[in-house]
């Protein structure tokens, strides 16, 4: 009798057993099966590890350069900061092109405070040619480009009479690149209010 | 009596059309209150062995042509003893505790119907997941919902104008530029990732 009742129950049992994993199946039919709708992107412009260890490196060689800079040592400074130019950076990072203004303007004034005003010349316009937006950077590296010119209209100066006319061409080409850099700035300044 | 029932069953047997005696007469009639009190219920208590075989005999014969009523309780208590058994329930004799034989077959078969409903359902399911076509996978690329600060970004914003006589000062600049991105990649990195 006892073992009647128990084959009935397990009969039960099972049917029960096989009718609840039928619905779970069908409830539960997405969740392992079929992808989600949406997922987590994993855009590329997030800031990673490369980004990470380039602006570090960056950081480092101007520790350096300023240590350099306070001891006197222009050259080993100028060198260190040459380094920052050959810094890879993550493709298309928006930081890598800031990080390289800065430090060209940098190294441009360098180069002018060791009568090198050539070739600051040639870093500031190589910094300008590549550059593919406006930036607060690009707008120093233009104030940088205005020193220049200033220096060179000294340096004409310097030269006597025959020269005077070039350095008034050279200070009018520094007010050029200071307005142009006042220029830069006001419309910076103007786009970040407006997205406030 | 007893010599009386001797006598008569071993003396000859008569004619079939010969008279019958009066002793054959008061037998008959003794036999005839006995068979009629036993089919009504009231068995004499002693009788001779030979009675008792011709009045076994007698009530079969009553019976078979329908003479004999059994109370309604009775048959439908022998009836459902009887179905029972064919059905391979208990055995018979006890009917008092008998179960009615329209709940005995639900009692019986509802385990069957619930497992064959359960099997249905799980084979419908697993029919419908192997047939449904698999949905096409719409990607949402979620960049605008993750934070601009865990993103790779101009740092305008965060510099502000550069005074010329701060132009020189890139070392200053890198190192809050640096710090920036560092919290931003470290609060990305910390949150696996997900805003």
């Amino acid at each position: 009798m006892i073992h009647k009742h128990l084959k009935t129950l397990g009969i039960l049992a099972i049917g029960i057993a096989i009718g609840i994993t039928g619905l779970v199946a069908c409830s539960n039919e997405r969740d392992a099966s079929a992808p989600s709708q949406t997922r987590v992107a994993d855009p590329t412009d997030v800031i990673d590890e490369e980004l990470m260890v380039s602006l570090a490196q960056a950081k480092n060689f101007h520790r350096k350069a300023k240590v350099y800079m306070s001891d006197g040592n222009l050259v080993a400074a100028t060198a260190s900061v040459r380094q920052i130019l050959s810094l890879r950076f993550p493709a298309g990072a928006p930081e890598a092109e800031d990080v390289r203004a800065d430090a060209r303007a940098l190294l441009a004034k360098l180069l002018v405070s060791q009568g090198q005003i050539e070739e600051a010349m040639r870093t500031v316009q190589e910094g300008l040619a590549q550059s593919q937006r406006e930036s607060f950077f690009v707008a120093n590296l233009h104030t940088v480009q205005g020193e220049i010119h200033e220096a060179r209209a000294a340096q004409l100066d310097a030269e006597g009479e025959a020269s005077k006319a070039k350095a008034t061409d050279e200070r009018r080409a520094a007010i050029a690149a200071y307005d142009r850099s006042i220029q830069i700035n006001e419309k910076l300044q103007k786009q970040l209010m407006e997205q406030r | 009596m007893a010599s009386h029932d001797d006598d008569f069953l071993t003396s000859p047997v008569p004619e079939p059309d010969a008279e019958a005696t009066p002793s054959e007469r008061a037998h008959a009639k003794t036999f005839a209150d006995i068979v009629d009190k036993t089919l009504v219920g009231r068995t004499p208590v002693a009788m001779s062995a030979d009675d008792r075989a011709l009045l076994e005999v007698a009530t079969v014969i009553s019976a078979a042509n329908g003479g004999m009523e059994l109370a309604a309780s009775k048959q439908r208590s022998i009836v459902e003893d009887a179905l029972r058994q064919a059905i391979g329930g208990v055995g018979a004799g006890t009917s008092g505790s008998v179960t009615p034989i329209a709940r005995g077959r639900v009692k019986r078969w509802m385990p069957w119907a619930v497992a064959a409903t359960s099997t249905l359902v799980a084979a419908a399911a697993v029919l419908v997941l192997w047939l449904r076509a698999p949905q096409q996978t719409t990607i949402v690329h979620e960049t605008a919902a993750i934070p601009a600060s865990w993103t790779s970004r101009p740092a305008d914003p965060l510099v502000g104008p550069i005074a010329r006589e701060h132009a020189g000062d890139a070392s200053s600049r890198i190192d809050y530029l640096f710090a920036d991105r560092l919290d931003g990649y470290r609060e990305r990195r910390l949150s696996g990732g997900k805003p």
